[in-house]
């Protein structure tokens, strides 16, 4: 069996990650192919309903990433992020949820280098760590449950 | 008791109010909230300490909004979340009056919301039964897996009746997301990943806002500990943002502001 490739979706914002990953690209900096970037206008935007579909449409990992504090594009928007994301990240931790498989930064649109660095740290983490199953194991249970019942029926 | 009845027919009789919204005795002894409507009705109004009901959910409903001049008799949690909505610009087109008993049982009429606020900043509310307490010290205590499989086993008994939507005072949205269909944030059959998101959605949106009446875990017909998430909310908010919502009139909501020296340890 070949080498688990963890899928690993990482939620931008347009300014400063965006452009960095961009800038990682010019410079023909190598870093994992397992992360499939989707661009916001800001990392307020970015709602914590958002990270729950990628985990369940079967994302093993998720990054966060966006403006510095104090250099938001709409001056803001990544401290209110931040608020919501100190917030939501203690809620997970208390359901349960495998809080190590989401992973926060700032990356400004010159810090290239940091993406393909924070890129490949956590493909390596999620590949140490193994596919996410926290939420299929659910759904199986479920419908092995179902599936007994009308065995027995 | 009497007092209390006296004044609500008082009430009516200058012109006060048209609605009062207070607590009276079941036939089965159980206190449920009751509408009385004129003042020879008054007499089946009680308050007691079971007066546990969060009366002011039904402050924003278009039938009750429509008779203008509303009557309230608040306990602790009411007057917090009253306190809350008014912070929120919920009660602007409602003449609501407010009474309360407290422990001497002697009956407070506010004047206005300043005084409700007052009152509430000095009688410091606890209303976290010892049983919350010992409950939420369990799961926290518990390693992350085991957390994980408590609320699983506990998510897994939601039927999506939407109960604690219903009976939260905050939750006023006429559309909720869990009824968006395009995109279907949350599936509509009752299954345990659907059922996680729809908890995690409603602690996320009452953060900050929940005055923590535990109305939710009390409702819920399946005994989910559901008020448990959003108490611990409110724990992480204070510790965080020394803020606490239903305890000024200001409204500062965590969740709308910011402070640029917030702290957190995980952002790389």
């Amino acid at each position: 069996m070949s080498e688990f490739e963890p899928k690993i979706v990482a939620f931008v914002c347009n300014w400063c990650t965006y452009a960095g990953a961009d800038l990682a690209g010019t410079n023909r900096t190598k870093y994992a192919s397992n992360v499939k970037i989707i661009r916001f206008p800001c990392t307020g935007r970015i709602d914590f309903m958002l990270l729950m579909k990628a985990f369940e449409n079967g994302a093993d990992g998720v990054i966060v990433s966006g403006c510095h504090p104090n250099d938001c594009h709409y001056t803001s928007g990544n401290f209110h992020a931040r608020r919501r994301w100190i917030i939501f990240r203690s809620l997970l931790d208390f359901i349960g949820f495998d809080t190590d498989r989401i992973t926060f930064s700032w990356i400004s649109a010159a810090e290239g280098n940091k993406w393909a660095q924070i890129v490949d740290e956590v493909t390596e983490k999620i590949k140490s760590k193994g596919p996410f199953t926290d939420l299929k194991k659910l759904n199986c249970t479920l419908l092995k449950q179902l599936y007994d019942e009308a065995i027995t029926k | 008791m009497k007092l209390l009845q006296n004044k609500v027919a008082e009430l009516f009789k200058n012109g006060t109010i048209n609605l009062m919204i207070g607590f009276k005795n079941a036939l089965n002894k159980q206190v449920v909230p009751c509408f009385i409507e004129n003042s020879s009705q008054a007499e089946q109004l009680i308050y007691t300490a079971d007066c546990k009901n969060n009366l002011s959910v039904y402050l924003h409903k278009p039938e009750v909004k429509k008779i203008k001049k509303v009557g309230i008799i608040g306990n602790i949690a009411t007057l917090r979340s009253l306190i809350q909505l008014t912070s929120e610009n919920q009660l602007w087109d409602i003449e609501q009056t407010i009474l309360t008993v407290n422990e001497k049982d002697e009956i407070i009429l506010f004047k206005n919301m300043r005084e409700v606020e007052t009152y509430v900043q000095t009688y410091f509310p606890e209303n976290h039964t010892e049983e919350d307490k010992k409950l939420l010290e369990y799961i926290d205590s518990l390693p992350r897996e085991e957390r994980w499989k408590y609320w699983m086993e506990q998510f897994s008994t939601c039927i999506k009746c939407y109960a604690c939507r219903a009976v939260c005072p905050m939750c006023y949205c006429t559309q909720c997301t869990v009824e968006c269909n395009q995109p279907q944030w949350i599936k509509i059959s009752s299954e345990t990943t659907g059922n996680l998101e729809w908890h995690i959605m409603r602690a996320m949106h009452l953060a900050g806002r929940c005055i923590e009446c535990g109305e939710c875990g009390r409702v819920c017909p399946v005994g989910i500990p559901i008020h448990l998430l959003t108490t611990k909310m409110n724990q992480e908010l204070f510790k965080e943002f020394a803020t606490r919502p239903g305890f000024s009139l200001k409204g500062e909501y965590a969740m709308n502001t910011f402070k640029p020296e917030d702290k957190e340890g995980f952002i790389k």
